[in-house]
């Protein structure tokens, strides 16, 4: 058993969502999360960047002071989060790898903020209602 | 791999996100989480509050930056009374960028 993590942009949630059932891996849990990538958010052209700072709905452009800088990291510019969707799921081991293809297919534009999937192991999964176990819990009615 | 989960104070949220950038490592997820502690939650008076806010940070690091993710974030989300939060470390198999395919951080 895998859990996926998939941390995918927001307006392609829908069409994920159809894919993964498409596939057979429905089941999921959905959070809306913030984050941002090894490109540090947003990659902004200036004028964005102003903007942003006026915009209520956007977090605030915060400057790392440099007595937060670690010796030898370089710092580019300040960063802001981007809104994501934050799929969950455990599957069975042999769905991963349809899981994983079905959401890179939707997902993939090119661009950064595309997101990342990662896959961890999961010791023991429970279906609450009939205390079915492991794989069982995961494919059983 | 590993999955770094940090439960820390909502308020020292900026101060670590910041150090954190500050020492490497600006990708990270967040999350607004209720919880408690071993403490079951706070009590003031007769108000209980039995599920505090908190802040979730979810960091995916290689396994030879772990140790050093974990102490800047006891650095800094630490004021020594309860409540400072939980990190929390799991094993990561695979990790996959979306836009390129690549299998590595």
């Amino acid at each position: 058993m895998k859990e996926i993590w998939a941390i995918i942009r927001r307006e392609k949630y829908a069409e994920t969502k159809r894919a993964l059932d498409k596939v057979g891996c429905g089941a999921m849990s959905v959070h809306s999360v913030w984050g941002r990538g090894k490109q540090g958010g947003f990659i902004m052209s200036e004028a964005e960047s102003e903007l942003a700072l006026y915009a209520t709905s956007a977090p605030k452009l915060v400057p790392t002071p440099s007595y937060l800088v670690a010796e030898g990291a370089t710092i580019t510019k300040p960063v802001v989060y981007v809104p994501k969707k934050l799929l969950v799921m455990v599957l069975p081991d042999d769905k991963v790898e349809k899981a994983i293809e079905a959401i890179i297919e939707v997902n993939r534009t090119g661009h950064y903020g595309d997101g990342k999937i990662f896959v961890l192991p999961v010791e023991d999964a429970i279906t609450i209602r009939t205390g079915e176990r492991r794989e069982e819990a995961l494919t059983g009615g | 791999m590993k999955l770094v989960r940090a439960f820390i104070r909502p308020e020292k949220e900026q101060e670590v996100v910041l150090a954190l950038e500050g020492a490497g490592f600006p990708a990270l997820t967040k999350m607004s989480v209720m919880g408690r502690g071993k403490q079951k939650g706070l009590r003031v008076g007769d108000i209980v509050y039995e599920e505090l806010p908190k802040v979730l940070l979810l960091i995916v690091v290689k396994d030879e930056d772990v140790s050093k993710v974990e102490s800047v974030i006891l650095e800094h989300a630490r004021t020594g009374n309860i409540g400072d939060g939980k990190i929390f470390v799991s094993p990561v198999e695979k990790s996959i960028t979306i836009r390129t395919g690549e299998v590595e951080l």
